[in-house]
């Protein structure tokens, strides 16, 4: 991505903002600080003396008003930068989050979450500084231009023998880059690690009370907090000294200055308006050199974040970081989506043919074909680790499918990943994540339905009773990620979750996990109650294998067998033995 | 022996957290010697900066005067040397500054980051990974210009201030008078403005955290989002918390606007003022132009500090509502407090569990136990069936100390669990618990969870003897194989045999197993019998069932219904007697309902 093509586009976002933004820092930074200069001028010239002109009154009270104009500036334009800042990043991490949600959902993720989280907190924030900045090159030389025109009138030789220095300086921040970069990038990058450890510690929580590992973990942090302190402190090193050395080519500057203008004081040829111009101007000149080693920064740092964050959206278009998209900043709440279904939407049958999907470490299922028809549940079973998780999230376009098709009804999907969702499909996994909101919000996300329909869903999920024990019913907040529920009660909520949505295909990742047998009984009862619902289930349980039309046996990532069970049970092995030790009752 | 409700001990009953003060002095006292040398660096910048607009003076006052090049040059050469050191002094203190401010901040996270994980569940329920990022790096991250800069800046600010008022005095003293009148009133309006932006900053961190928190829970639940087509919710979700967020800075940012805003627009005319001060005085011949020259650059330097002070105030404000926000953290103290030290639990060997009438209920709700009693001697093991709901795992967690009884004690190894320091008890009783939390890390640290005293030999032993080595050669990398995002190329199961080698290399006289078979299917869960055996033999076991082999391999089984005790007992006994319930259920009259 081309850095400034990027922010171009963000201007374009936020045309307003930014525009507001730069008058802000062009007037409060750049133009207004010229004018006590020139005031003073004449203030020192017209003090009682030789060639004194007119009277210093009115100048001081001119002095006095200018910084009443910067007050209004100040207080109206400036605060418009950062408030630009937090938007661009915001938009940004929508961006991110979005695309994201596009991907895969088992693979969504190219880093792991506490480090997907760390960028997108502070690298969205650093190339948020960028916008604001790109104004800062116009007006930095609008107001040389000014400065340097004024102070060559007032005396050209000292006005050349001020700038040279200072060019100096910034030839040499620039050709510094290189190591700007590097230096800035491994601070971003121990910034992270730390960020990470503190979510993945925490995310893991009870395993980590269980085993007594606290300690462990602190002095683990511990190392990623020093390796953090020395690449900060390295970056602190390098950006002070490049700031001292563009500033510090000014103050040299007045300094040659001062060595030059001696004989020019006593006759009278250099003012000592003259030197309060000069002065001012200098160090007028002197933060805009700093400016501008701090926009060489600001660049080359939004430069590093811009990758790292395009790194966890790969095959993205190329500014789609950067596209405008709602903030919906303000006003309320967007309403909920309605589901559309269409005609060609009704399942008659699916399809697999050869499906091979595997994870990057080369895991997976090969080559797995089978069909299913409108009414149908299947139940794929297997050992630990046959690929029965993979297989469904392949047919659902969870993760890439390697090669072979899913077919709906007889035609060849061509991206699972955007067909295989509601009103289509919906899905339980095997470790259903909630949202700390209430428990309607966790079943509806979003979606629009009756209550009737609500009720329905909880009903057939066998979670009525439980909603009705609970204080505030469906209103009850479950806590982060449902933990006030417990896990049946989670999976259940799933369940309902899924059915709400009235899917065509409905599949569930082993809902056996965290049910006792009844209650699962009591839910396959009330699914397959339901007319036509059809069903792909994980499952080693007898009682689910039982109500199967079609069982599909995994053995190491490839179909062993696909039948009715009694078929199962005769022919595979694997059957054998997942039948043998599966709950019998039921 | 009940020990119903134990005191909390005299230290920490009452104790409130540190305030910004002591927070400071905590954390910076280590640190004496650097800010010494910033201290010097400040003493030698002030002197620097108060001599600069002297030396112009004489310039000024020389050449007008007529004097000589060769003073004017030495004169200029001075003025040269003094800019140039100040520039390197300039450095020098924004490295020292910056080691010290990282040394104690991460001295800050390191206390917090352990300090919360030692905080007891009901805490962690409430504050998500993300909320806990924010809270122990965001919000420290405000504390770091406090730590670097704070108490030397401003005690060089005062140096400075004090500085020019007293040159301006000793130049005369109608001048003098005139700037101190100026420092005081803008120091006044200063404090007056001061908490302007106060508790906007405090909301603003708040949200802040809030929308992190909502991203966490997002980026975690990627599957369960894309599935259920639910995409445009959980961003627009996102987007809400960004909307709280945007309005509690924009509220913050006005007043950090109106207070820059004001001290500028005093300066100007204050310096007018003091130049008015001096043009009298010199059109009455009492000063040189010189000097007015001089009144100028002091009046423009005594606006550095005060500005400074202006800026410093509002760090301090950010500053201030993250530093709450920390002593708040540090202040909240776990509901188990932690037992002095005692007695050891006795090195190895399996330890007895006892359950004293234990009644337990998670907030003000409906008790999830009630009167529950059994004795489970050393070295045998207990199953624990019942239905989903019955509090079965909250049973594991009270035996573990993740939370206290609300009445009654818990015993392990003869001693009511809140006498037992949590070292001592973490060390002695493992859990694997119902739901696998794996970390992106190697398979090792993932095993040891970062203990490095374990060796590599040791833990492909654990491996072998659970007979589940292939764990620890997946990929090129063996153990030091990174596992990836969210433990995506892992089994559901497979992640359990690691949770299973978590426990197994504690080696604890007493096991908790919740569900830990749950999502192993039955025919590995036959071939880690063996190993689960071995993990048993000389321990005490209290295994959550979920299936008839497992209730084989236990010596008593206990059976809940809604946080009560409907059988407890010897299985072998229990079997015999045909009216159990777990006769019934290995006869099969019972539904499995109640593994």
């Amino acid at each position: 991505m081309n850095l400034f093509a990027a922010v171009g586009r963000v201007v374009r976002a936020m045309p307003l903002l930014t525009v507001g933004a730069w008058v802000g820092i062009l007037l409060g930074g750049y133009i207004w600080p010229l004018v006590p200069g020139l005031v003073l001028q004449r203030y020192f010239d017209s003090l009682p003396g030789p060639g004194r002109l007119g009277t210093p009154w009115a100048w001081l009270a001119m002095y006095a008003g200018v910084g009443l104009g910067f007050l209004a500036i100040r207080v109206v334009a400036v605060p418009l930068e950062p408030v630009l800042g937090l938007d661009t990043a915001q938009l940004l991490r929508t961006n991110i989050l979005a695309a994201v949600l596009r991907r895969p959902g088992a693979a969504a993720l190219t880093h792991p979450p506490g480090e997907t989280i760390g960028r997108m907190r502070a690298d969205s924030e650093h190339f948020g500084m960028l916008p604001a900045w790109l104004v800062d090159p116009f007006a930095q030389a609008a107001s040389l231009t000014f400065a340097l025109a004024i102070l060559a009138r007032t005396n050209w030789l000292v006005t050349i023998e001020v700038v040279v220095p200072m060019v100096v300086a910034l030839v040499a921040v620039n050709g510094a880059r290189r190591w700007t970069i590097s230096f800035r990038r491994s601070a971003m990058e121990t910034t992270s690690a730390v960020s990470g450890f503190i979510a993945e510690s925490y995310g893991a929580i009870t395993a980590v009370k269980g085993a007594g590992a606290e300690g462990n973990l602190a002095e683990h942090f511990r190392e990623l907090n020093d390796a953090r302190r020395l690449a900060g402190v390295r970056d602190t090193l390098w950006t002070e000294g490049l700031t001292a050395l563009s500033g510090g080519s000014v103050l040299l500057g007045t300094g040659a200055m001062l060595l030059l203008v001696g004989p020019q004081i006593r006759s009278g040829r250099f003012t000592v308006g003259d030197l309060a111009l000069f002065t001012s101007y200098l160090a007028l000149l002197s933060t805009v050199g700093s400016y501008f080693a701090s926009l060489m920064m600001v660049t080359r740092q939004a430069r590093v974040s811009l990758d790292r964050l395009g790194e966890l959206v790969p095959r993205e278009p190329r500014y789609g970081l950067v596209q405008p998209a709602a903030l919906f900043l303000r006003g309320d709440r967007p309403r909920p989506t309605e589901i559309h279904r269409a005609p060609q939407d009704r399942l008659e049958r699916l399809d697999l043919r050869k499906l091979t999907c595997l994870h990057p470490s080369g895991r997976g299922v090969e080559s797995v074909s089978f069909s299913i028809l409108r009414g149908d549940l299947v139940v794929v079973t297997g050992r630990v680790g046959s690929g029965k998780t993979t297989l469904l999230r392949g047919v659902l376009g969870l993760l890439q499918a390697g090669s072979g098709a899913v077919a709906w009804n007889g035609v060849d999907v061509p991206d699972l990943t955007a067909f295989m969702v509601p009103p289509r499909c919906s899905y339980v996994p095997q470790v259903p994540h909630l949202f700390g909101d209430t428990l309607r919000d966790n079943i509806l996300l979003g979606v629009r339905a009756t209550e009737e329909a609500v009720e329905r869903a909880v009903k057939t999920a066998v979670l009525a009773a439980e909603v009705g024990h609970l204080d505030q019913h469906l209103e009850t907040l479950v806590g982060r990620r449902g933990v006030r529920l417990s896990g049946g009660q989670v999976q259940r909520t799933a369940v309902a979750r899924a059915l709400i949505r009235d899917p065509e295909l409905l599949v569930l990742d082993d809902v056996s996990s965290a049910l006792d047998v009844e209650t699962e009984a009591i839910l396959w009862q009330r699914l397959m109650d339901e007319a036509e619902r059809t069903c792909i289930a994980v499952s080693s349980r007898r009682p689910t294998l039982a109500r199967a039309s079609t069982v599909v046996v995994l053995k190491a990532g490839s179909v062993d067998f696909v039948g009715t069970l009694a078929d199962a049970l005769e022919h595979s092995e694997v059957m054998r033995s997942v039948w043998t030790d599966a709950p019998a009752a039921g | 022996m009940i020990l119903s409700a134990i005191e909390l001990s005299p230290e920490l009953r009452g104790q409130r957290g540190p305030t910004m003060g002591t927070l400071v002095r905590r954390y910076l006292r280590p640190h004496i010697t650097g800010l010494t040398m910033l201290g010097a660096f400040l003493l030698a910048t002030t002197l620097l900066r108060l001599v600069a607009p002297l030396i112009i003076r004489s310039f000024i006052d020389l050449a007008r005067g007529g004097a000589d090049g060769g003073t004017l040059t030495r004169t200029a050469v001075l003025y040269l040397l003094a800019v140039v050191a100040a520039q390197v002094i300039a450095v020098a203190d924004a490295v020292v500054a910056s080691g010290i401010a990282w040394r104690a901040t991460n001295r800050l996270r390191n206390d917090l980051f352990l300090h919360c994980l030692r905080l007891d569940l009901p805490f962690h329920h409430s504050n998500s990974p993300g909320v806990m990022v924010e809270r122990i790096d965001g919000d420290v991250e405000t504390l770091q210009n406090l730590f670097s800069h704070f108490v030397v800046r401003l005690a060089g600010n005062v140096l400075l201030l004090l500085g020019v008022l007293t040159v301006m005095l000793a130049v005369d003293w109608r001048l003098g008078i005139y700037t101190i009148l100026f420092t005081v009133v803008v120091l006044l309006v200063l404090r007056a403005v001061r908490n302007i932006s106060v508790s906007p900053w405090g909301r603003q961190r708040e949200t802040s955290a809030e929308m992190v928190g909502y991203l966490e829970e997002a980026l975690t639940s990627t599957e369960d989002i894309r599935a259920n087509g639910a995409e445009i919710h959980a961003i627009r979700s996102f987007q809400g918390r960004s909307r709280e967020m945007r309005s509690a800075t924009v509220r913050a940012l006005l007043g950090v606007g109106l207070i820059a805003g004001l001290t500028t627009a005093m300066f100007q005319p204050g310096i007018a003022g003091a130049l008015g001060v001096a043009t009298i005085l010199l059109e009455h011949h009492q000063l040189t132009l010189g000097t007015v020259f001089l009144v100028f650059n002091y009046a423009l330097l005594l606006t550095q500090p005060l500005e400074e002070l202006g800026r410093q105030l509002q760090d301090l404000q950010s500053a201030g509502a993250g530093a709450t926000r920390v002593a708040e953290l540090l202040a909240t103290r776990s509901t188990l407090p932690e037992a002095p030290a005692a007695d050891r639990l006795g090195e190895g060997g399996p330890l007895a569990l006892v359950f004293d009438r234990v009644t337990f209920a998670y907030g003000d709700g409906e008790p999830a136990l009630r009167h529950i009693t059994f004795e489970l001697p050393a070295g045998e093991s207990l199953g624990v069936i019942g239905r989903t709901g019955s509090g079965k795992t909250t049973l594991a967690r009270l035996a573990l100390r993740l939370y206290d009884p609300s009445v009654g004690a818990v015993v392990v190894g003869g001693r009511d669990v809140r006498t037992i320091p949590t070292a001592e008890l973490r060390a002695r009783v493992a859990l694997v618990p119902q739901e696998v939390q794996l970390l992106h890390a190697t398979v090792r640290n993932n095993i040891t969870l970062f203990d490095h005293s374990i060796t590599d030999e040791r833990v492909r032993q654990a491996l072998e003897d659970l007979n589940i080595g292939r764990v620890g050669n997946r990929g090129e990398g063996g153990l030091n194989e990174v596992l990836a995002a969210g433990g995506v190329d892992l089994s559901g199961g497979e992640a359990q045999l690691l949770a299973l080698a978590r426990a197994f290399l504690l080696n604890p006289g007493l096991v908790v197993l919740d569900e830990a078979s749950s999502r192993v299917d039955p025919a590995t869960e036959q071939a880690l019998e063996g190993a689960m055996d071995r993990l048993l033999a000389g321990r005490t076991a209290v295994v959550i069932a979920h299936r008839l082999s497992t209730l084989q391999r236990v010596d008593r089984i206990l059976v809940l219904e809604e946080g009560r005790v409907v059988e407890v007992g010897r299985r072998a006994e229990l079997a015999a007697d045909p009216g159990s319930h777990l006769a019934r259920l290995l006869r099969g009259d019972l539904s499995e309902a109640l593994l």
